[in-house]
């Protein structure tokens, strides 16, 4: 399992709905900070890379230092964006992959006002027990 | 002492190596170093990584060995050399250490046959892998020899790396023109350290940019913009290795080892060199010199850091030289300006890390940005930390002091955090570790320096990164400072010591000079900052640039430039707060809303506290705020020059009650109950408030608002308040928007629920739908009045008059009932009005099956009100259940009452006009028969009349018969008279002046008869006229006089006159109520002179519109008497009397016609064009009347009126097609 990893679905209004640090390493209070930052600062990238490929994982797209940055993009152009360390590209992928999937769910569910955050407990539990299974 | 031997030896001189091409190239000098085996170094990589860093591998493993029997070389060593030479992949030769005396033959001879026997083993014909050194004798030439074999390691080492680099680029461009290519590709490091040696081509490319191909360059440029995000790590290579110029151009070839001045600063982008389209066109970029030779050595503290500040800045000077706007095409030259960016960033970020080293670390804003790119960037990693010098306890004590006088700045609104880390670890730890692991092979270097294995963890590394400089104190003990490689450095030590060492590194004079004081780092960081901004704002990564500027702003904002400041600070948090990224929005804002008080952008200022407060409450303390609310507060009732409006969407959100909605009939007012979440932290008043409400099917209109007149203290969370609400048009409503002021301001939200996505324009996302709030129905009646009887009622009687007050389905709580009584109409004011309860059941009273007298009171439940100014108000407890309201009232006149307009005013006004039939309980007509008078009276009320007495006053002329008072036998009064029965009185009378008596008689009819839905009561006075005198007539009509008593019940029409509070048995009489009604009775035509006849009309009948004719006939019975003036005894003036509202004539109304006087004369021809006027209806027709003639001496034919009958006009066929 990876040391670190923040996992964040930006809407495509480019807003954080859902935001979680499911590594293994307790979450610092200034990583809060420097995770969402080099998130936030990907989108720049992802931006320009979403049009140029037809590929929905675009692996480690962003980089810094020693963390990476992978995203899932879904075809409304909301992004599941994971910065992670670990090396693991396919249980990455697969982790999106059914992230996407719960997403979806959630997304069907009528009292969810697509664009809101995502504030279930379900949704956050099945997301973290999956981090740990893939990652 | 072999080691000592090798190193004696060192530099190498005069090296040949193959460069990429395979041509030799001559190295003067290189350096080498021996290590052991067991050396850090080596142990410091994973086993599956070491192929991926070939480069810090040694070259050449020199396996030394000492034997001194056969026997033990065949049973020990040579197992054990075989291992060591098959498992290892590097190049490697024997050196067998000969340890045997000179003296000692037996022992040279030995040692001579084993090395025989190890050359044997292990060296080749092509490759002698042996070597033999003689520790007492050495020979001359093993120093050369050594040399030479190590050399030539070196050599295959580097031309077997070579070949797997070039392998490996070919497989990588290939892989970039596959599809699903991308640059994430190169995202492994150590790949992307391979492309690092692309970065002369960038600037090749960068150059060849300006000139021609463009489209080449980025190809290019692709690669280096990854290579340069990995460069650190890539020049970390460079460096252990001592390779730093494996950027040099291959076609100078230079010297390699040691390092001279300059060496620090990147050479290769001096783009004099060569021209580069002829580097391009040579494909001269394979000529670049594969100028590593990998011997470490020792290198200047921070020499990375330094060479990617001068590669980068010579780096952009060169670029952006050689650019000019417009050139490329747009999409190209975004690109171009994102690389700069890139570079640029990238040297600020090592430019920080050198400033932090020396001391400026304060001076570095702690923003996430600065924090990222320097916490996970792991410290530089020196052989060896600098140490103090010894002339430097001034420096030392300046820093000190700088350390003291450093405080660390309190942001605005007392907002505590924990600033974040700069450093990857503790400095002062990490330099004093690298102080003191100055021997190769220490233990604790060994998992210490572990370069990459911890790295992820670096950031969140086990020390708790509390802030260095508070930590240092706790280190720093002033005054104790000399030196001493014992004791653990101080930060300030620390600080000079790195600020010494680069001193030596750095050779560029302007980076010097840009790190030699906080003003000119400052400065340095600044332009730093505003290029890396610039370009990216120039190119698609505005993120980047936006957040950059952020960081410009803050070092304005520390030089109290606040203008230049709050501007740039706006547009970050316009970013963050545009894409929802609250919490890195917290970071700015508070620093904005400083910027903006200082100064004194009250409006600026209050925008930014609310939208303080309307970040997510975790993210500041409740403390923070309720500061952020003071402020807002505070603001609001200061007296602003120029105030604002106040958007507090975010803060004060609003919605309609749970549960149904209100709903309202047009025009009622209401209360309004609606639930506002606050999220102020403390409670705030809200002057005054108003709410507007939009129709939702009306969208013309605007919105109306309701407002509270009060002022209202919101608690945080939920409130709950309410508001009257003034009569709306009809429709349904939902919440508008809410305004109100605080203080001076006027505040506005518009929001309806908070979280939302801010823009809605595709089908996924779509607007929560509002609840309508309250509905106002269409107009209707809400009430329905109506007469609570049909019957007729007493004439100028008091009588109680119904009204049926029926809610339809709305309250009548509060209502007025206004009454205005018609005209001759008077209200009995004197009595209290009645309100009762309704039943339904009194509806069906028509049917008079049930006398009246069994009807019971329909409720007991009456009530008396008093009319007030014309108006009564209903009690409460009819507000919902129909209830009959009676009114007394007198019809004060003969004529018939009309009705009464009632108005019924609840809120708004509904009128009703009620129709009150009022009428004399007998109608009296009088038709004449034959020979006699026969009045009829027909009973008009319903109620049952007990009559007790009745008499005839007589007109002159007339006379009872008998005792002469008029009344009949009293012996038959009390006469109950039901509205069933039919009754006649019989009077007899005679004509006075007739000497002929009468007798009379009266006799009472009682038979039942079936009147249509009214009960009739008949009177017949069938009066015998036996003589005929004509009388004088002072009395013109004879009047009949009834003493009557009604037991009627109001609920269904004549009833009792509502009583004068005279009830008692002695007033028994008082109650009595007298009806006269005039009767005429007629002489007979006793004389006849002339008779007057109607001739019958045409058979067919008469027609609305039809012309026709009619005729009478005039006959004059006997001849006129003399004294009849005879002027005109011929003549005889006749008049014809109709009625105009149903006839219309044509002819003469009026005229002469000349009939002889003799007796029989007849004239038969006055004839008239008559055309009936109006309708279906049965009519008397026009009478010829003779005005000049005694009434009694003419003769008529029908004798009393009749009637005819007029049918309607015939339908028009004009419009019909024939069948």
């Amino acid at each position: 399992m990876a040391n670190t990893a923040c996992f964040m679905i930006v809407s495509k209004n480019d807003i954080p709905i859902y935001e979680a640090e499911v590594g293994t390493v307790p979450k610092k209070e200034d990583a809060a900070h420097q995770h969402q930052f080099i998130l936030h600062a990907a989108l720049d990238i992802v931006q320009d890379m979403a049009w140029t490929t037809s590929a929905m994982f675009l692996k480690a797209i962003d980089r810094f230092n020693d963390l990476v940055v992978s995203v899932y993009i879904k075809v409304i152009h909301t992004r599941l964006m994971l910065l992670h360390d670990s090396r693991n590209d396919d249980g990455i992928k697969s982790f999106f992959q059914e992230v996407h999937e719960l997403y979806i769910k959630t997304l069907l569910n009528p009292l969810y006002l697509p664009g809101s955050r995502i504030t279930s407990s379900h949704f956050d539990t099945k997301v973290r027990a999956l981090a740990r299974k893939y990652m | 002492m072999v080691k000592k031997g090798f190193e004696e030896r060192l530099p190498f001189k005069r090296a040949f190596l193959n460069n990429k091409t395979r041509n030799p190239v001559l190295v003067e000098e290189l350096p080498a170093e021996f290590i052991l085996t067991t050396d850090a170094r080596l142990r410091s990589r994973f086993p599956q990584e070491q192929s991926l860093f070939w480069f810090r591998e040694p070259y050449a493993t020199i396996v030394l060995v000492t034997c001194e029997d056969l026997d033990e070389f065949k049973n020990i060593l040579k197992p054990r050399l075989k291992l060591i030479v098959q498992n290892d992949e590097r190049e490697w030769f024997i050196v067998f250490v000969s340890k045997a005396p000179a003296h000692n033959d037996q022992a040279t001879k030995m040692a001579k046959k084993v090395y025989a026997k190890l050359e044997v083993d292990f060296s080749s014909k092509k490759r002698e892998r042996c070597c033999k050194l003689d520790i007492n004798a050495p020979e001359a030439n093993f120093w050369d020899d050594l040399e030479t074999k190590i050399m030539e390691c070196i050599r295959n080492t580097l031309d077997r790396r070579i070949q797997f680099y070039e392998e490996e680029i070919r497989k990588l461009s290939e892989q970039r023109f596959m599809p699903v290519w991308n640059f994430c590709n190169f995202f492994h490091p150590e790949e992307v350290k391979r492309y690092g040696w692309y970065i002369p081509l960038y600037y090749a490319a960068a150059n060849l940019m300006v000139e021609e191909s463009l489209a080449f360059m980025f190809e290019i440029a692709h690669l280096h913009e990854d290579a340069l995000r990995e460069y650190d790590e890539l020049e970390l290579c460079y460096l252990e290795t001592g390779a730093q110029r494996v950027c040099q151009y291959g076609w100078k070839a230079r010297e390699f080892g040691g390092v001279e001045q300059g060496d620090d600063q990147a050479t290769l982008l001096e783009p004099a060199r060569k021209p580069l389209t002829q580097i391009v066109h040579d494909d001269s970029f394979r000529e670049f010199e594969f100028g590593s030779i990998y011997l470490p050595s020792m290198l200047p503290f921070c020499m990375r850091e330094v060479w990617v500040i001068t590669a980068c800045l010579a780096l952009i000077d060169a670029t952006a030289s050689h650019y000019k706007d417009g050139l490329a095409a747009p999409d190209v030259e975004k690109e171009f300006y994102r690389v700069q960016g890139e570079i640029y960033t990238l040297c600020r970020t090592k430019f920080m890390r050198l400033g932090y080293l020396i001391g400026y670390g304060s001076d570095i804003e702690r923003s996430p940005v600065n924090s990222a790119s320097l916490s996970m960037l792991p410290w530089p990693k020196p052989a060896v930390w600098p140490s103090l010098p010894s002339n430097a306890s001034s420096e030392v004590l300046a820093k000190e002091k700088m350390i003291l006088q450093d405080s660390p700045r309190h942001k605005h609104f007392g907002i505590q955090r924990k600033p974040l880390p700069l450093e990857p670890s503790v400095l002062l730890r990490e330099a004093n570790r690298r102080r003191a692991s100055l021997s190769a092979g220490n233990m604790s270097e060994l998992f210490d320096g572990r370069p990459n294995a911890n790295d992820s963890s670096g950031p969140l590394s086990p020390l708790p990164k509390v802030n260095s400089v508070s930590m240092s104190r706790t280190f720093s003990s002033p005054g104790n400072f000399e030196g001493s490689i014992d004791r653990p450095m101080r930060l300030a030590e620390i600080y000079v010591a790195a600020e010494h060492a680069l001193r030596n590194t750095i050779s560029d004079v302007k980076l010097w000079e840009s790190l030699s004081s906080i003003e000119k780092f400052e400065q340095k960081y600044l332009d730093l900052s505003k290029g890396a901004a610039n370009n990216y704002h120039r190119s698609w990564w505005k993120r980047h640039g936006v957040v950059l500027d952020g960081e410009i702003a803050a070092v304005y904002h520390k030089h109290e430039n606040y203008d230049f400041a709050a501007n740039l600070y706006e547009k970050v948090c316009a970013l963050y707060a545009g894409e929802g990224w609250e919490n890195l929005l917290a970071e700015v804002l508070p620093n904005l809303a400083e910027c903006q008080k200082i100064q004194n952008d009250q409006a600026g200022y209050l925008s930014s506290c609310v939208r303080l407060l309307s970040l997510d409450k975790g993210l500041f303390l409740t403390k923070e705020r309720q500061a952020f609310q003071s402020e807002v507060v505070r603001l609001a009732h200061s007296e602003m020059e120029h105030p604002v409006p106040l958007d507090v969407s975010s803060l004060i959100t609003f919605s309609g009650n749970q549960g149904p909605l209100l709903e309202l009939c047009d025009g009622d007012p209401g209360t309004l109950s609606v639930t506002l979440w606050s999220e102020f932290p403390d409670d705030i008043t809200l002057e005054s408030l108003s709410l507007t409400l939009t129709a939702t099917n009306n969208t013309d209109e605007g919105a109306k608002a309701i407002k509270s007149t009060e002022a209202i203290v919101l608690r945080p969370g939920r409130n709950i308040i309410t508001l009257p609400l003034p009569p709306q048009k009809p429709g349904s409503y939902v919440l508008g928007v809410l305004t109100g002021q605080i203080g001076q301001l006027r505040f506005r939200s518009h929001s309806f629920s908070k979280g939302g996505p801010a823009d809605s324009d595709d089908f996924l996302s779509y607007e929560k739908p509002t609840r309508p709030i309250l509905k106002v129905a269409n107009p209707r009646s809400l009430v329905d009045l109506a007469a609570a009887v049909s019957s007729a009622l007493l004439m100028n009687e008091s009588q109680w008059v119904g009204i049926i007050v029926r809610p339809l389905n709305y309250s009548l709580k509060g209502a007025v009932l206004h009454i205005d009584a018609g005209p001759g109409l008077r209200i009995e004011e004197r009595h209290h009005f009645e309100i009762e309860k309704h039943e339904v059941g009194t509806q069906n009273m028509t049917n008079l099956d049930n006398p009246p007298e069994n009807l019971s009171p329909v409720s007991t439940g009456v009530k008396q009100l008093t009319l007030e100014d014309g108006k009564i108000k209903l009690p409460d407890w009819t507000s919902n259940i129909t209830s009959v309201l009676w009114i007394p009232l007198r019809a004060v006149s003969d004529g018939l009452a009309k009705g009464t307009p009632a108005g019924f005013k609840c809120l708004r006004l509904l009128r009703r006009t009620i129709a009150v039939h009022f009428t004399d309980p007998f109608h009296v007509s009088i038709r004449v028969a034959d020979k006699c008078n026969d009045g009829t009276l027909l009973l008009q009320v319903k109620a049952s009349l007990a009559i007790y007495d009745a008499w005839l006053d007589l007109q002159d002329g007339f006379a009872h018969a008998g005792k002469g008072d008029g009344r009949p036998a009293s012996s038959f009064f009390p006469l109950i008279v039901s509205p069933k029965s039919k009754a006649g009185i019989l009077f007899s009378i005679y004509l006075a002046e007739a000497s002929a008596k009468v007798r009379f008689s009266l006799f009472v009819l009682y038979e039942s008869v079936f009147v249509e839905r009214q009960a009739g009561l008949k009177f017949v006075f069938p009066i015998h006229l036996t003589s005929a005198d004509e009388a004088k007539e002072l009395q013109p009509v004879s009047i009949l006089n009834i003493k009557y008593t009604i037991s009627g019940s109001r609920n269904l029409g004549a009833h009792t006159p509502v009583a004068e509070e005279l009830t008692g048995p002695d007033n028994v009489k008082a109650e009595h109520l007298t009806f006269r009604s005039e009767l005429v009775l007629q002489r007979p035509v006793l004389d006849p002179c002339l008779a007057v006849g109607f001739l019958s009309l045409p058979s067919s009948g008469l027609r609305v519109g039809q012309l026709v004719t009619m005729k009478w006939r005039v006959e004059r019975l006997k001849a006129l008497e003399e004294k009849v003036a005879s002027d005109n005894l011929d003549e005889v003036l006749y008049e014809v009397n109709i009625n105009p509202e149903n006839w219309m004539i044509a002819g003469r109304k009026r005229g002469y016609v000349s009939l002889s006087t003799k007796q029989g004369m007849r004239f038969e021809d006055r004839d008239l064009n008559i055309m009936p006027a109006s309708g279906c209806r049965i009519c008397p027709p026009p009478q010829l009347g003779l005005p000049n003639v005694d009434e009694a001496n003419i003769s008529c034919n029908p004798p009393g009126p009749h009637l005819v009958c007029v049918l309607p006009p015939p339908l028009s066929s004009s419009y019909c097609v024939p069948a």
